[in-house]
């Protein structure tokens, strides 16, 4: 893993614990680059992979489980190439982002496939541990293509499980879970990753990765953003310059009080609302009622409008 | 061979719906034999029960028809249907060789193939020929649609490793080129799965060139057969090393 919060570019030197290592990998599809000069290494414990839709991280999944080849770079996992390397299955635990499954199998019969696939000597009580783990006991006699979104993706995680991997790398796990699902999943995880196991999962939604990862790499444009401690990453999110739309009684005399708050740094006067640039999100947003009264003006609206995770993730690059 | 590969395909295979329309297939070259055997004159000089079995019965409806469109159903779907599907990723996920994945994978479609194809060979065969002399005729058509569902297999197998649209190139194949371009011209017939079958008939049958005369001699057609079936497969399983699963994102 490289410094917190650093950026591309940098060559990480090999971490002398790291189970995933990528060395300047990049992937093109035609003259479409998907994965640019990526570098990074990962080891024990749970690594997030965020960033906007698009933005490359399935190709870095699928690259890092041996689906896809690198057209420059290297990606080794324990040790050996992913590439061609069928070998490596036996301790990497995968979980595809599509949700299909084999419909004409029950629940119990996709996970004992799974196990017996894998060659393990019980794969009934394997098959049955695993079922476990993510609660399907109740359902595990359904054909799977019946199951719900949510359900299907349990089954999925269980058929990962199975051989009780080293290496998990789960690709938006946590599409179509329910809340519940969703936190028995997480601490299903964590209770992994604690017992020394490198899990690697994607996803775009911040909140997801910010509650389970410790690590996270983000990901725009086929590019590492930023790489290191979610905290970091997340301190630089949130320390960016946040645009606000204001709309009140009297957008000229609020425009005065706002220049004299020390959280904004700049502001301007449209038709019929106010554009605020501020420094401190979490500053501006408690002042911004007190400024108003102080100026004897009725705010009508007080709206970031910069929030969506591609600003985020925009601004990230720009740094 | 891979057990845990060869049962998890034979099933997809059973729960698909083109199962049924291979069946109804199938059902076509039986109800012929049933409807020549009750209806035709069985002593015409110019159309004997072995002409029409050998020409029309197999020559046509099951060398030239169910056999093709057998083998490509089951052939394209033993894999392509999981690639299409996204389903093929928890088989690749496995530490098994892709060589042990394909080659199972062959061995059900084949043998998919065959229960049917050669099922209606030989059950039409009898009903067709009944009380006239078989002279190794059904043998002969059984044992070469066997090698030819195999090579047909191997063939559409690869050709869904190759591309999304197997189906379609593969009903092109056996349309155009089976059935117009060797007609045509006889240079190409080297290339034809179909003459490998009338050739290994031709070989094992004793009927007189006037009921059944191949183009290619028996051991010119196993061999032909024998070197597309591993060239197929070879690249086959060449393919499926280096296949990719990728999605954008």
């Amino acid at each position: 893993m490289t410094a917190p919060g650093s950026y591309n570019g940098a060559e990480p030197a090999p971490g002398p614990g790291a189970v995933i290592e990528l060395r300047n990998v990049s992937r093109w599809y035609g003259n479409v680059v998907a994965v640019n000069d990526v570098s990074f290494d990962l080891g024990p414990g749970i690594t997030g992979l965020l960033g906007p839709n698009g933005a490359g991280k399935s190709t870095l999944l699928h690259m890092l489980s041996g689906f896809l080849k690198p057209s420059s770079g290297s990606v080794t996992v324990l040790g050996r190439s992913a590439w061609q390397n069928p070998d490596l299955y036996g301790q990497i635990g995968l979980v595809p982002e599509r949700e299909s499954v084999y419909p004409f199998l029950t629940g119990r019969e996709f996970v004992v496939t799974s196990a017996r696939l894998q060659g393990l000597p019980d794969p009934e009580a394997a098959a049955a541990r695993a079922i476990h783990l993510v609660e399907m006991e109740q359902h595990q006699h359904r054909a799977a293509g019946g199951y719900s979104k949510g359900m299907k993706q349990r089954l999925k995680v269980a058929a990962a499980l199975v051989h009780n991997p080293s290496v998990l790398l789960l690709d938006e796990p946590f599409n179509g879970a329910d809340p519940r699902q969703r936190i028995q999943m997480m601490e299903m995880f964590r209770r992994m990753a604690a017992e020394g196991c490198t899990i690697v999962f994607s996803s775009h939604i911040l909140e997801e990765v910010e509650r389970l990862a410790q690590q996270v790499l983000v990901i725009v444009a086929g590019r590492l953003a930023a790489s290191g401690d979610f905290r970091e990453i997340r301190k630089l999110m949130t320390d960016r310059p946040h645009t606000f739309r204001v709309r009140s009684s009297d957008n000229r005399r609020l425009a005065s009080a706002f220049v004299a708050d020390p959280a904004v740094f700049g502001v301007e006067l449209d038709d019929d609302f106010l554009t605020v640039r501020t420094s401190d999100f979490a500053a501006f947003t408690k002042a911004a009622a007190r400024v108003a009264r102080d100026a004897e003006v009725t705010l009508t609206q007080l709206a970031p409008s910069d929030e969506s995770l591609e600003s985020v993730f925009s601004y990230l690059v720009q740094r | 061979m891979n057990g845990e590969v060869i049962r998890l395909t034979a099933r997809q295979l059973v729960a698909q719906r083109r199962t049924l329309l291979v069946l109804l297939l199938a059902a076509g070259p039986l109800l012929l034999a049933v409807i020549y055997q009750l209806s035709a004159p069985k002593n015409d000089a110019d159309w004997t029960q072995q002409e029409f079995t050998a020409t029309a019965l197999y020559g046509v409806l099951i060398v030239g028809l169910l056999l093709p469109l057998c083998s490509l159903i089951f052939g394209t779907a033993a894999l392509g249907s999981e690639i299409e599907d996204g389903t093929a990723v928890y088989l690749l996920s496995k530490p098994i060789p892709r060589r042990e994945i394909l080659l199972s994978k062959l061995l059900v479609a084949w043998l998919a193939t065959s229960a049917i194809v050669v099922t209606t060979t030989v059950v039409a065969g009898v009903v067709a020929l009944w009380g006239a002399p078989q002279d190794g005729i059904v043998l002969g058509f059984a044992v070469g649609v066997a090698l030819g569902a195999l090579v047909y297999t191997a063939v559409f197998l690869l050709l869904s490793l190759i591309t999304g649209r197997a189906l379609i190139i593969g009903l092109s194949y056996v349309f155009i080129w089976e059935s117009l371009i060797t007609g045509l011209f006889q240079g190409t017939r080297v290339l034809s799965v179909r003459e490998y079958v009338v050739g290994v008939a031709d070989g094992i049958s004793t009927v007189s060139p006037r009921v059944l005369d191949a183009s290619l001699g028996a051991g010119q057609a196993v061999f032909l057969a024998a070197a597309v079936l591993v060239g197929a497969t070879a690249f086959a399983v060449r393919r499926l090393q280096g296949f990719e699963i990728g999605e954008a994102g």
